[in-house]
């Protein structure tokens, strides 16, 4: 009998043990990009891409491109502005942007330029090519495309919170402004929402 | 030969004496031992930063270990990771909100200081202050609204009524800076009704800024009602300060006090067993610092102190004594009737366990320590272009304590500049537990009985 007893619990340890030494190491599993995958609950990889892709799918899907394309018969430049990140989380608006750029060069609908800090550095790569550069292969300075419009934005939230439930309420506003009139061509709106729900107990 | 029967009653008495000197030891020598607050004192935080990172941190004091890190990082100046230590933090104390069945019941059995350390309101109100400070010094206006942004809402949720002025007053700053004026008056009303409902001195920065505000947002009425009650002569109206850019500088005063452990003991004459309330209490502190004064080439502005966090930490444990006390009537219960369990098995083992309860008993001291006592904000208007400024922390008959010398500032029309400096300098006025003995030990008495 207390043998048995003996094996129970050895056997019972060796369980415990192992699910408690299997809880400590760390665990590395790769993940389609685009599965869906919520933690905290926070703005994620997954709002991000869904955001970018639908609202480009919009802009670029509405009528100013037929009309500028037709006024101008060659497609316009565009350039993403300052996107400011007003919601309650510090979201890193540099891959929302890259995801939209993305997506807008790989329509082959518009130009895109490069940004204004982009730039800074090819023209300082430019100014150094006239110094160091052979004639044939440098690149002259003022032959840039001009950006026909900016694409302008804000990424805002509402919080509502009552106890250990939250609702987080995402608007992102997408703007694109003509850069010779500042005629606002397109207006884009996104809206998520999420409930959160935090742990009551714990161990 | 009575003693050899019962060898146990002979030892007791001694015995339980050395146990009352033994736990009533215990915190003072964990007190006067604390390299860390040393260091702080002689301003040397790198030092402290080795002593914090040589010392063993329980898992259930992780947020302790973070918060006491950021405060030394942002001390050197290293603003980065000391937000990334006040995020870890922050996200400790969340997950600390959910209940813990086992600490809770570890906390009626032996301790209050068995439970996971979650940091008192006050003491998370400051954890978002001091990110968003670190975020203006960084430069990042942007990080610093989100930070303001959370912090309404961790405001909102945890504080009904007296909520902390400085953070309402800091988050007006922000959305200044950001010339967001609207939210600022707004987050500058709550700021005045704050220390209103505190019964504090509503500073006269503070006075100046809510007449500037309702005056540009054509608020007449309200606009009057501080004109009456502020009777303040001069106030800079908003499309003056619209010319100047503003240098701000935010003083962080000395350490918040600590807390100790005064213990009541008393003895059961029928049973003889020791019972022990432990509490904490606040020591007294004085900071060295009383006031400060930004001085540019011409012209000079003294700080006001914008939040007493000593004040705040003393009101919290208050709130708190209650359910401390409850729980440690509780305990008392519990432990000794393990004890009378014990002794009916065997006399020696009830006994072990009684000094082993009353051992046990301890106040839970634990807090955030590197916080500043005080809080001193000065804002000096200035006209665009560089300027070379010095802020001085003057001590008792307006001595100067401290000085540093700012880099050239290069101050853009409306820009806001913002500067930090936490001085630890300060000593212990008093370690006296009178006021706590005699506001809870009438309480704790009469419910042991």
């Amino acid at each position: 009998m207390n043998r048995k007893l003996t094996s129970i619990i050895t056997l019972a340890s060796v369980l415990v043990m192992g699910s408690v030494l299997q809880g400590c190491s760390t665990s590395v599993e790769r993940m389609d990009t685009k599965e869906v995958t919520d933690l905290s609950g926070d703005w994620n990889d997954t709002d991000s891409r869904m955001v970018s892709e639908e609202m480009i799918a919009d802009v670029l899907s509405r009528p100013w491109i037929s009309s500028f394309v037709r006024k101008n018969n060659n497609q316009p430049a565009v350039i993403v502005g300052e996107i400011r990140n007003l919601s309650h989380e510090h979201i890193n608006v540099n891959t929302f942007v890259g995801d939209m750029e993305r997506e807008l060069i790989n329509s082959g609908k518009v130009e895109f330029v490069a940004s204004s800090d982009e730039r800074g550095e090819i023209r300082e790569e430019r100014r150094d090519q006239e110094l160091h550069s052979s004639e044939a292969t440098r690149k002259a300075m003022g032959r840039e495309v001009g950006a026909d419009f900016m694409l302008k934005g804000s990424i805002n939230t509402i919080l509502d919170t009552e106890g250990k439930s939250q609702i987080r309420y995402y608007q992102i506003d997408l703007t694109l402004i003509s850069m010779a009139d500042n005629r606002k061509v397109w207006v884009g709106q996104k809206k998520i929402k999420k409930l959160v729900k935090k742990a009551g107990m714990r161990w | 030969m009575h003693w050899l029967t019962h060898p146990v009653r002979l030892i007791r008495t001694p015995l339980l004496l050395s146990a009352m000197l033994i736990s009533s030891g215990c915190v003072s020598m964990a007190y006067t031992q604390d390299p860390l607050e040393q260091y702080l004192i002689t301003q040397q935080p790198e030092l402290a930063l080795t002593a914090l990172e040589q010392q063993q941190h329980k898992p259930r004091d992780q947020a302790i270990y973070h918060l006491n890190k950021a405060t030394l990082l942002r001390m050197q100046g290293n603003f980065e990771d000391s937000n990334t230590e006040l995020e870890t933090a922050k996200q400790t104390s969340t997950n600390l909100e959910a209940l813990s069945l086992r600490e809770q019941a570890a906390a009626v059995t032996v301790n209050d200081a068995m439970r996971s350390y979650l940091p008192a309101p006050f003491e998370r109100a400051m954890l978002y202050c001091l990110k968003i400070i670190n975020y203006l010094e960084l430069n990042d206006l942007n990080g610093a609204r989100v930070e303001t942004l959370q912090l309404d809402v961790f405001l909102k949720q945890n504080f009904e009524t007296a909520e902390p002025a400085f953070a309402r007053y800091l988050s007006g700053l922000v959305f200044e800076a950001n010339k967001e004026l609207s939210d600022a008056l707004i987050a500058y009303r709550k700021a005045y009704q704050a220390y209103k409902t505190a019964e504090t001195n509503v500073p006269k920065q503070l006075q100046a800024d809510l007449l500037r505000l309702t005056d540009d947002q054509g608020l007449a009425d309200e606009h009057q009602t501080y004109l009456e009650e502020f009777k303040l002569k001069h106030w800079l109206k908003q499309s003056e300060l619209n010319r100047h850019g503003e240098f701000i500088a935010i003083v962080l005063n000395g350490l918040v006090p600590h807390k100790h452990e005064t213990a009541i003991n008393a003895q059961d004459p029928r049973s003889g067993q020791l019972h022990r309330i432990a509490i904490p209490f606040y020591e007294k502190r004085q900071a060295q610092v009383k006031t400060v004064q930004i001085v540019d080439t011409n012209l000079s502005r003294p700080g006001e102190t914008f939040a007493a966090l000593d004040q705040q930490a003393e009101a919290n444990l208050s709130d708190q004594m209650p359910g401390i006390i409850a729980r440690a009537i509780a305990r008392v219960s519990v432990k000794n009737n393990f004890s009378d369990n014990m002794a009916k098995q065997s006399q020696l083992l009830g006994f072990v366990s009684n000094i082993a309860g009353f051992i046990s008993e301890q106040a839970d001291t634990r807090g955030w320590y590197s916080l500043p006592q005080e809080i001193i904000i000065s804002r000096i208007a200035l006209p665009p272009g560089d300027h070379e400024l010095d802020i001085r922390l003057k001590g008792n008959a307006n001595t100067i304590v401290a000085k540093k010398s700012s880099n050239i500032i290069a101050l853009q029309q409306r820009q806001k500049q913002f500067y930090s400096w936490h001085l630890p300098a300060s000593t212990i006025t008093s370690k006296r537990d009178d006021h706590a003995r005699i506001t809870y030990s009438a309480s704790i008495r009469h419910r042991i009985d």
